[in-house]
């Protein structure tokens, strides 16, 4: 009798941690049989009834500017509906929602997702030599010749600056090289009253952002990031010219050594440095351009506000990169439906919905006019990096995170700490960088060319 | 013997029990299961493979656990415990003063009980955006101290000098949980009798004379748990650290570390050796504290200290031997 008790129970829970565990894949893939993106014919699918929910991870704007075009696209398709979801720590509930299918329809890709896993949880939007001759920045996720995601428009790197500042502080002409810059950043430490360059040191990210310009910003190369860098000997050294990765980190380092920075950057305040560039306490912020119309809107003195790209010249080249916001994609765990109006909604908001103008980034169609905010771009090229070869397609990935080096923000930060501690000298951080990186060419089997 | 049908087997006490019994704990034991053993079964495997959240995963045995000990910044960053631990030392301190002041009679002592614990209630992250703005340069601390007459090139950056930033952070931490300490003392110390201050007055006892005879003994057990309790929660430190000063700075506790081993750099393997090895640690840790105080106090269950254990054990010997002793010479 007892057994039989007992027996019962081991079944039950069994049964119960098994249907716990059991579902791995959660939902099935949905194959829909419908053109490509970039053929999409909205008068076909004028019938087509669908409720599409759309995660992002703009709260501050979800319910107001989000809202609004979610309306103006509804007068178009009136069957639709389309509600957004604001997600703050989107990267990160992100990556535990996507596994399990049933997070809704459109959603900004994270970036945790790999490229090769992209296919697990996206519907293909086209073949890329189709879509990349039409929008901009598609490289970014495509895998195998699939797009999977188009980027929200973009941005490009380069400098935020207070044009006021910069003027009264007597530089007449924009720097382009690191140690121009920093002679710059000098004079407006002693002639101004402003934080020379504001690091926004705590909040963490901002710092992740100078990783952003080792790629084509100090080496004017499309290829170097996802082919060369990967391949190249101790990519960290210092060269004559100052450019390639050391000098982005000679400037960070040499601006904290010099005192150009802010007093105290543990306790720095992201939200209340967009008022201080824009009344003219910061000169300058390295950050990406989308940050221009934030600075813009954070005061009385839009106009102030300017941008001008990293000061690296290589050769006699300048080149700033342009990359891809967020990109769109559709989930393919969806109904046949809801795929269809989700990728209709995609191509209305890359196409013919305001928003570009709205966060003055670089439109998603190629051959629309750049933003306004990037008028001192002239002369310099903008590009993305070039795919990956086959076969290295996560390999970068790969690559910084084992050598925790490129990889998230704390880098960047041991940079401004070796600098501000006086612990340790630029050279040798490099050389240990140098070191973490080829271990880590090494574990991933990396063939080193140069 | 009659055969019992199913239902009579069915509705008998001693079956009915044991279904009572089963089904009121089924539940708690499956979500038990669910979300406590399971998942750690499954860290202790991640913790043997080179892995990602998502994506393929590598057998690589105990290379993960070695890189813990051989990588400073990891094990090394358990040393920044030990301000925590100091703190701690200060909060059971001012903890154990503070419920013992409010056990004799004090006027107004809920407010004071009320505006201690508060702390407590606010949310670890509040607290560290509380404090993230208390610290900055030119903010709440310094303004005081300058009202104080301090000179404002002396005030260190309470976040930024490393021989400081460290002593702040722990100090938030002293702020949060001491209320919750005095909370729990003064508990224990209400379970005393009264009447025992009382004849201890009439024998000419002061305050302190209680204090160490009446009150500490009776509350050894929740001193030792709260001693405990606090040891594993420095070395397990995250919110002031992750929230003031994201590990920055050197301020960097061993979960910062290996938040951002598993977050930014995506190493779930040896994240996962980091948080057995720390487990392995706490429990070492409270395996030591309890011998320590088993044998160089005693338990702190018991009402009689080992010390006059011994003493009684010895006087009783000696008792019994001088008996057997008289009874030979009578």
């Amino acid at each position: 009798m007892k057994k039989r008790v007992l027996s019962l129970a081991l079944v039950l829970s069994m049964s119960v941690s098994m249907a716990a565990c059991g579902n791995k894949g959660g939902g099935e893939v949905v194959e829909v049989d419908v053109p490509s993106i970039d053929k999409l014919n909205g008068d076909d699918y004028k019938d087509l009834k669908a409720d599409i929910k759309i995660l992002t991870n703009r709260t501050d704007i979800v319910d107001t500017v989000y809202k609004g075009y979610a309306d103006q696209f509804n007068e178009l398709y009136p069957n639709i509906k389309v509600t957004y979801e604001g997600i703050t720590d989107y990267e990160e509930s992100l990556t535990l929602r996507l596994p399990n299918g049933d997070w809704g329809d459109i959603c900004f890709i994270p970036s945790t997702v790999e490229k090769s896993e992209m296919g697990e949880y996206f519907t293909p939007l086209g073949d890329y030599d189709t879509l990349d001759a039409r929008y901009n920045f598609v490289t970014e996720k495509t895998y195998d010749d699939t797009v999977y995601g188009i980027p929200n428009g973009g941005t490009a790197g380069g400098v935020a600056y207070n044009k006021k500042v910069w003027k009264d502080a007597g530089v007449t002409e924009l720097p382009t090289t690191p140690d121009e810059f920093l002679a710059d950043l000098k004079l407006i430490r002693d002639n101004t009253d402003a934080v020379p360059l504001y690091t926004n040191f705590s909040a963490g990210w901002t710092m992740g952002a100078w990783n952003d310009y080792v790629g084509i910003a100090s080496n004017a190369d499309a290829d170097y990031k996802n082919n060369k860098l990967l391949h190249q000997k101790d990519p960290f050294t210092k060269n004559e010219e100052m450019s390639g990765p050391y000098a982005v980190f000679y400037t960070l380092y040499s601006a904290v050594k010099d005192k150009l920075v802010e007093e105290d950057p543990a306790s720095s305040d992201w939200e209340s440095s967009k008022g201080m560039i824009n009344k003219g306490e910061i000169a300058t912020m390295v950050l990406g351009s989308w940050c221009v119309q934030q600075f813009k809107e954070a005061g009385d003195n839009p106009d102030d506000i300017g941008y001008f790209p990293f000061p690296i010249t290589v050769g006699s080249e300048r080149a700033a990169a342009s990359g891809g916001n967020y990109a769109y994609a559709v989930n393919n765990k969806a109904s046949e439906d809801n795929q269809i109006a989700a990728m209709l909604y995609v191509k209305w908001m890359l196409e013919e919905s305001p928003i570009f103008d709205d966060e003055g980034s670089i439109p998603a169609l190629k051959g629309e006019p750049l933003p306004e905010s990037l008028a001192e771009f002239e002369g310099v090229e903008l590009l993305s990096d070039n795919p990956p070869l086959k076969g290295e397609e996560s390999l970068y990935d790969d690559i910084r995170n084992s050598a925790e080096v490129l990889s998230g923000d704390y880098p960047v930060c041991e940079v401004l700490e070796a600098a501000l501690y006086g612990t340790k000298e630029l050279d040798d951080l490099m050389d240990e960088w140098n070191q973490k990186w080829t271990e880590a060419q090494e574990t991933n089997g990396a063939e080193i060319t140069e | 013997m009659e055969k019992q049908s199913f239902k009579q087997w069915f509705c008998s006490r001693k079956v009915q029990r044991r279904l009572v019994i089963f089904t009121f704990l089924f539940i708690p034991l499956v979500l038990l299961l669910m979300f406590t053993y399971i998942p750690f079964g499954k860290m202790i495997q991640f913790s043997f493979y080179d892995m990602k959240y998502l994506g393929a995963r590598t057998f690589v045995g105990m290379k993960n656990y070695a890189e813990v000990f051989e990588r400073k910044e990891i094990f090394g960053s358990l040393f920044n415990s030990l301000y925590y631990m100091g703190g701690g030392v200060v909060q059971l301190a001012l903890a154990l003063f503070f419920a013992t002041m409010m056990v004799f009679k004090v006027k107004g002592e809920s407010v004071f009980k009320a505006s201690l614990f508060f702390p407590y209630l606010i949310c670890g992250i509040a607290v560290g955006f509380i404090f993230k703005f208390f610290y900055a340069r030119g903010a709440v601390l310094d303004t005081i101290l300058q009202m104080f007459g301090m000179n404002a090139d002396n005030i260190p950056l309470w976040l930024q000098d490393q021989s400081i930033n460290n002593v702040s952070l722990a100090a938030t931490s002293v702020w949060r949980y001491t209320g919750q300490n005095v909370i729990l003392f003064l508990g224990a110390m209400m379970s005393v009798d009264t009447d025992l201050y009382e004849a201890a007055s009439l024998d000419g006892a002061n305050r302190w004379q209680q204090f160490r005879y009446i009150i500490l003994p009776s509350i050894k057990s929740i001193i030792v748990l709260n001693i405990i309790l606090c040891v594993s929660g420095c070395l397990s430190a995250f919110e002031p650290p992750y929230v003031i000063t994201n590990g920055t700075m050197g301020t960097g506790t061993y979960f910062v570390i290996m938040n951002r081993i598993a977050h930014e750099n995506q190493k779930v393997g040896l994240a996962s050796a980091m948080a057995i090895v720390l487990l392995i640690l706490i429990i070492l840790c409270t395996i030591g504290q309890k011998l320590f105080f088993k044998y160089v106090f005693d338990d702190g269950s018991s009402d009689e200290s080992k010390a006059a254990v011994r003493k009684r054990k010895k006087a009783e010997k000696a008792r019994k031997a001088m008996q057997a002793k008289g009874g030979a010479v009578s």
